[in-house]
């Protein structure tokens, strides 16, 4: 991956609201306005997620449930499904994945995406986390809170500050001022033991802590000393860390002149399709799902796709794009077209000889 | 004010506590152990603000009175001093200290005792009583799995379950997990909490090695260990633990019996060949016969051994880190064990063949990708 250090990044989190909850709420209308909690009952365990409703009355995700049932006596206790809710997620994620690839997933809820350049060649990522919250919405109902920055720490303090259902922007010469007020315990990786210990040395903001050396911050906080001297003057380096597997391979032409005539399309198509198996070649990659991109001469554009069990032999794509292609007749003229295999395996991970040790589950992480 | 006590029996309490007292504290005053007498009974206390010990001991004094003592010195000086009785001698304005002995006298400087932070005191706790020999079997058999990845703050901790059948202990650091249960300890009133790991390292090498019973006594934000005459008060882990009972997969159906010391030792050979940032070997199962093999190819080092086992199933090959699988194995007392896979990207169990009837023990791990695997 490119990231240069120096240039400015476009960086957006998106952080869904009270997600398992609202899925729950979306999927049985009954509870619908109503406090409901995620997880537990009203005798044992903990809420995993509480609904907007059931946070006016104090309860609070990881509280004990029987804490919860005494703030609200009309709360609902609901099981989590977390199968589902990976299923909203991945729903979720394929937006994200359609403006850029650069998508480095935190949780099943919350995702960190760099717009500096993203496939829809929008130069307003406040444009284009409104556009995602939109798409969100659209495709399964739930609202998403959004924070716009140019780093990472700084886009996910933005998420919390219009939170629910809105988003928020920090701009790279806001930062500085907005730390410096910023209470030490909302900094991003500042947990409640490390609060309490800048607290001992009379750091309660920003501002306070912007006032201790480099040395000496490191001397008492070890390699953390760094960072907190770093995120506080809105310096955080950190790459958006992109899902490897999920990158995609693709090739893609806009003609000079929209083109209808099957014969034309399926000779443009043959074109993209060796650009596409020269760098299918070059990369040493197979993939299990091939997409053809159709924009049309109005620019709506249509995707189709099919995956395999297997991964598709290079043989065989041009075959099954030539299917993609007829599958259903051109809408109107076109003015470009594309072919994409995703779904990879990347032959150079494995050649590394380094297998890869794998998590009880990702959203432990 | 001045005490007497004997030097040799002193030093074992205060070796005790000593584990507490960290170098570099957030407060200096942690620095110091927290002397107080009263009616002719020394409190120690020793803190590093998570966790907190205490032990007590006869001395003689005529007075009461408090001074916080520095830890290292002291300890030291007693370390190398011949079993006698030495004097205290405090100066109450001053904090100075001197200790007199046959062989001479030491002074240092102590701090003011009303320093020393506030141990917290128990409020509103619930009661469970289970000996050292439980606790010590839980402890052993959990905590290293826990995770040292201060961003995971749930995982640097043991999760303790009660409920009115059973208590339950967790620990995982993402990439494997241990459940504990036990069913001679429980509790009418059903909780949960997580117990950090440094508290949990400071019981472990405390907790005398004849059975006594072991008082726990826990509110929402405290857990406190009475036995003997020592008491340990930490502060516990306030987070979500994760949702353990979910991922622990119930279809594993590919069933491996084996003679637990076999597949250990050669794990312990085969893994000398492993690559050193993996550790991965591979298990490959065929009919009843286990071929455990591992290469480094930056080294061309390769090694292959091959074990026979009960095994039913389709033929597997799964591959592991082999710090892992010697871990979790040296932790289980049983002749046999038992390995349950599904598949070479999911999980896979290891349980003991044979286990104590108040126990249950049940590990999981997660494979390391072969590199052939598709």
């Amino acid at each position: 991956m490119k990231t240069s250090t120096h240039e400015i990044r476009k960086i957006i989190h998106v952080d869904m609201d009270a997600f398992y909850a609202s899925v729950e709420q979306l999927d049985q209308p009954a509870l619908m306005g109503k406090p409901v909690a995620v997880g537990g009952n009203k005798e044992r365990g903990v809420v995993a997620a509480a609904s907007y409703e059931a946070r006016k009355y104090g309860v609070r995700s990881a509280m004990s449930s029987r804490l919860a049932a005494q703030k609200c006596p009309n709360l609902i206790f609901v099981p989590p499904r977390f199968e589902r809710y990976r299923e909203i997620s991945h729903q979720i994620r394929e937006i994200f994945y359609s403006y850029t690839d650069l998508v480095e997933p935190l949780s099943l809820d919350e995702a960190f995406l760099d717009v500096t350049e993203n496939k829809k060649q929008m130069a307003s990522a406040i444009l284009i986390a409104r556009q995602i919250r939109a798409a969100i919405k659209e495709s399964t109902g739930l609202n998403a809170s959004a924070g716009i920055s140019y780093n990472k720490f700084l886009a996910k303090i933005a998420s919390d500050l219009n939170k629910p259902n809105g988003q928020a922007v920090i701009l790279p010469q806001e930062a500085e001022a907005f730390l410096e007020k910023l209470p030490i315990e909302k900094f991003f990786g500042i947990g409640k033991v490390t609060a309490e210990k800048m607290k001992s040395f009379g750091i309660y903001n920003g501002f306070d802590l912007k006032q201790f050396s480099l040395p000496f911050l490191t001397q008492k906080f070890g390699k953390s000393g760094l960072h907190y001297y770093e995120i506080v003057r809105g310096i955080h380096l950190s790459p958006v860390q992109p899902d490897r597997e999920r990158k995609s391979l693709s090739a893609e032409n806009t003609f000079s002149k929209d083109i209808f005539e099957l014969v034309a399309v399926k000779e443009a198509l043959s074109d993209i399709h060796e650009e596409l198996l020269r760098r299918i070649q070059k990369s040493e990659v197979q993939g299990r799902t091939l997409t053809l991109k159709i924009k049309y001469t109005d620019f709506s554009i249509q995707t189709r796709s099919r995956s395999l069990e297997h991964y598709i032999d290079l043989e065989a794509i041009w075959e099954m794009a030539l299917e993609l292609l007829e599958k259903e007749p051109l809408k109107m003229p076109v003015r470009l077209l594309g072919l994409g295999l995703s779904n990879l395996n990347l032959k150079e991970e494995n050649q590394s000889g380094f297998g890869e040790q794998l998590w009880i589950d990702e959203d432990w992480i | 004010m001045k005490f007497i006590v004997s030097s040799s029996a002193l030093l074992k309490q205060l070796s005790a506590i000593n584990g507490v007292v960290t170098t570099n504290p957030v407060v200096p005053i942690l620095e110091n152990f927290l002397f107080e007498i009263k009616a002719g009974k020394l409190t120690i206390t020793a803190s590093d603000l998570q966790t907190s010990m205490m032990t007590e001991i006869e001395v003689e004094a005529k007075e009461d009175g408090n001074i916080a003592v520095p830890a290292k010195i002291l300890i030291d000086t007693l370390k190398n001093l011949p079993e006698q009785p030495v004097t205290f001698s405090i100066d109450s304005d001053t904090y100075s200290i001197e200790i007199s002995s046959d062989n001479g006298r030491y002074k240092l400087s102590g701090e003011n005792a009303t320093d020393f932070p506030k141990i917290p005191t128990v409020s509103n706790a619930t009661t469970v009583d289970m000996s050292t020999e439980v606790l010590s079997s839980a402890i052993n058999n959990t905590i290293f799995a826990t995770s040292n990845d201060e961003l995971r703050p749930a995982m640097t901790g043991v999760f303790v379950n009660l409920s009115d059948t059973n208590t339950t202990f967790v620990a995982t650091d993402g990439h494997r997990l241990i459940r504990y249960r036990r069913v001679d300890i429980a509790s009418p009133e059903a909780s949960s909490i997580i117990i950090p790991r440094k508290a949990l390292n400071l019981l472990k090498t405390t907790l005398p090695s004849e059975n006594v019973s072991v008082k726990v006594e826990f509110n929402s934000s405290n857990a406190y260990f009475n036995f003997g005459n020592i008491k340990m008060i930490c502060r516990l882990i306030d987070e979500r633990f994760p949702d353990y009972e979910n991922v622990i997969p119930l279809d594993n159906n590919n069933d491996m019996t084996i003679d637990r010391m076999e597949f250990l030792s050669s794990l312990r050979r085969i893994s000398i060949y492993a690559n050193k940032t993996t550790h991965q070997v591979r298990l490959k199962l065929v009919g009843s016969e286990l071929q455990i093999s591992a290469e480094d190819l930056d080294f061309s080092n390769e090694a292959n051994e091959r074990l026979s086992c009960d095994h039913e199933g389709e033929d597997i090959e799964i591959g592991f880190n082999a710090k892992f699988l010697i871990e979790m194995l040296s932790n289980i007392a049983s002749r046999e064990v038992t390995l349950k896979f599904s598949a070479a990207n999911r999980a896979g169990l290891i349980v003991p063949s044979e286990i104590d009837e108040n126990e249950d023990i049940l590990m999981l791990v997660m494979p390391v990708m072969l590199n052939n695997y598709v």
